[in-house]
């Protein structure tokens, strides 16, 4: 396993040079549908967090043991117990939130992502890589989640973290808490990313 | 007359109004990977149509005959561990999320090999694409949203019958058809125009993809309107109360 | 080193069920921990909004101070119109000493984009409308979801129960109008609608005297 990244890197890697959005285009499906205000998105991406974390460390635990063609099935089974855990626990402490966040929280069950990280990292990986991959990734998706709803709760309704923040002239435009603006949003940044990508690797091919 | 029109209705609202992919966001991996082709993307939704019809079956019959409370499966083998009233109450509805993933995993596979055996025509036009759609959210949520009209409602009578689960199944993978279809005739004509580097490949379909959600929202309000055409809402004359229930109010008043 | 062992079939499937045993117990657990929390929550979004929809905000925050709570008890009523078969949660309120206090009536309807639920205070002859609160609800925001907005529902309080009210564009002049919110006016008439036919479906119910309806229950049964 000497060209495995160590865990300090799985983490680092994680958060931005490969992020699960803009860079790995996994779970696009939450990412547009509860970003549309901060406490919801950061809501989703604490959940996301704690099935990932569990499922890589319950698969990196069990990786041994694992026989490669009833892996996929292990995975499968191992994420949907946690997401029902967390969706429980939502529904129980968080009632109002689990009910803005509806069949999103399920869903969480075929976001590519989960089932990408046991797959790549934790069945090869020992538990501590692999829980500190988790948390990379899971930051990683919390930072492209909560920089989505920053755009779109702004200037959707003029206020962040259900705080006012633009004056009250601010003509809210209400496109961007809708489908639609989700869509732009993403699009827009993901350019953005894109773009600075490019230029830094234009710039250290000219130094 | 009034379960046709809730049919069309639930019909119409799956497959446009609230279409899957532009309105509910489940089905964008394939709708911005495999939409390059309008070849693959038609290929791509009749696979999604196909599963996510018989996952519905699937998954309605296990709601309805295992997971609810009282339902007859459950109670029929905890009646011979329990006393009758309590086997009644057993709910199973926790696991209901477990269970639709496994169900939609291994309908995926018997419908492959099915398709594979008996139609090796069909096969070769979306066969290709089975094995995705295990992880393809539409599939799920249409489960999830079967689940949440016959656990979620107040009184049994509102809960939904196999021919609306059917229809909200079946029209959504038309509605994902539809979107990732014409997502694929704009992306094809983009092959020959000049996009900024940056926003080559997904960031330009999603900003399209936003504005065919725009052009979708223009959708909203059909259902009501049909409704209300259909079957008028009360108005002012006939809400005015009826002598003998006047006649109850003065009584009671008394 | 236990390669042998690993290659039998037993064992792949021992180590699947042993993890489906491990999270089915868990689930359990959760499920026996948490079950009750979650009907709980159900339960109360309905009957924490009652007192207020039937007394009105300052006289239930007057009773919650005095230590008074109501007595709610919810029923179901059956409405056969047309020959459909049409249900509604209907909650009693009484006050300790057994007089009745109002009504909160649960509704549901189509909205602009989809299901609007809400509920509907009455006053204990059914004449009065006294609270309206939206459960549930997926209108524009920004447009339609206005409906929520206190001073959009206080419209509805004291309106009497024996006229359907009416939509009208701006402000609401008279009695039995109610002004739209401006730039949803099928949301609003959505609304209103609701509320118009659940007052014609259920208000000659309501007001039976109490031990009829129990005995009505009964026969059903």
């Amino acid at each position: 396993m000497a060209d495995q990244p160590t865990a300090f890197e799985r983490f680092v890697q994680g958060i931005l040079p490969e992020n699960p959005v803009y860079r790995q285009l996994l779970g696009l499906c939450p990412t547009l549908a509860v970003s549309n205000g901060m406490k919801p998105a950061l809501t989703m991406a604490c959940s996301v967090a704690f099935v990932l974390l569990c499922a890589n460390v319950v698969t990196s635990l069990i990786r041994n043991l694992l026989k490669p063609h009833l892996r996929i099935v292990v995975f499968t089974l191992t994420i949907a117990t946690f997401v029902t855990i967390a969706d429980r626990f939502l529904a129980a402490y968080l009632f109002q939130m689990s009910k803005t966040l509806g069949p999103y929280i399920p869903l969480i069950i075929v976001n590519c992502l989960i089932i990408c990280r046991c797959e790549v990292c934790a069945s090869k990986q020992s538990v501590f890589t692999a829980a500190s991959d988790a948390l990379g990734q899971a930051l990683g998706f919390g930072l492209a989640l909560s920089s989505i709803a920053t755009v779109r709760e702004i200037f959707g309704t003029g206020m962040f973290f259900g705080i006012r923040l633009l004056p009250s002239a601010w003509p809210d435009w209400v496109i961007m808490v809708l489908p639609p603006g989700a869509f732009i949003t993403l699009g827009l940044l993901l350019g953005l990313v894109n773009w600075i990508g490019i230029v830094k690797s234009r710039r250290s091919v000219n130094d | 007359m009034i379960y046709f029109l809730d049919i069309m209705l639930i019909a119409l609202t799956a497959s446009l109004i609230n279409n899957f992919v532009l309105y509910y966001f489940v089905g964008i991996c394939p709708f911005v990977g495999v939409s390059r082709k309008v070849e693959m993307a038609f290929g791509m939704g009749c696979a999604v149509t196909f599963v996510i019809s018989i996952a519905a079956l699937i998954s309605w019959t296990i709601t309805t005959m295992v997971l609810i409370p009282g339902a007859p499966l459950s109670s029929f083998i905890a009646g011979f561990f329990l006393p009758e009233e309590a086997a009644g109450k057993i709910d199973l509805t926790v696991l209901s999320y477990i269970v639709y993933i496994f169900a939609i995993a291994s309908s995926v596979q018997f419908v492959e090999m099915y398709v594979r055996k008996f139609f090796p025509l069909l096969y070769r036009s979306f066969g290709v694409f089975l094995p995705l759609i295990t992880t393809n959210c539409a599939i799920l949520f249409a489960c999830l949203t079967i689940m949440s009209h016959i656990v979620g409602v107040d009184n049994p009578a509102d809960a939904w019958d196999i021919g609306r689960s059917m229809t909200l199944a079946f029209f959504g993978g038309v509605g994902f058809t539809i979107a990732i279809v014409i997502m694929s005739g704009i992306r094809e004509e983009l092959e020959i125009c000049d996009i900024p580097e940056p926003f080559q490949g997904a960031a330009i379909t999603l900003i399209i993809g936003g504005i065919l959600a725009l052009a979708f929202m223009g959708f909203t309000g059909v259902d009501s309107g049909i409704r209300d055409t259909i079957m008028p809402a009360p108005t002012e004359q006939n809400l005015t109360m009826a002598p003998l229930q006047a006649e109850i109010l003065a009584q009671s008043d008394f | 080193m236990e390669s042998s062992i690993k290659n039998t079939n037993l064992f792949q499937a021992w180590l699947v069920l042993l993890l489906a045993t491990v999270f089915g117990t868990t689930l359990a657990g959760v499920q026996t921990k948490l079950g009750p929390v979650i009907e709980a929550n159900k339960i109360n979004e309905t009957m924490e909004k009652i007192p207020t929809l039937t007394l009105g905000e300052a006289q239930a925050e007057k009773m919650t101070e005095q230590g008074n709570a109501l007595v709610i008890e919810p029923r179901l009523i059956e409405i056969s119109k047309n020959g459909i078969k049409k249900f509604y949660t209907v909650y009693d309120a009484y006050y300790k000493d057994g007089t009745r206090a109002g009504f909160v009536a649960k509704a549901s309807g189509q909205g602009y984009a989809d299901k609007i639920e809400l509920l509907l205070g009455l006053d204990a002859d059914a004449s009065t409308i006294t609270g309206l609160f939206i459960l549930d609800q997926k209108e524009t925001p920004g447009l339609g979801n206005k409906v929520i907005e206190k001073h959009w529902r206080d419209q509805f309080l004291n309106q009497s129960s024996d006229k359907g009210l009416v939509v009208v564009k701006g402000k609401s002049e008279g009695s039995h109008e109610i002004g739209a919110v401006s730039g949803a006016t099928i949301s609003s008439k959505s609304v209103t609608g609701i509320v118009n036919r659940t007052i014609a479906d259920i208000k000659h119910q309501l007001i039976l005297p109490p031990v009829s309806e129990n005995d009505k229950i009964k026969e059903n049964k």
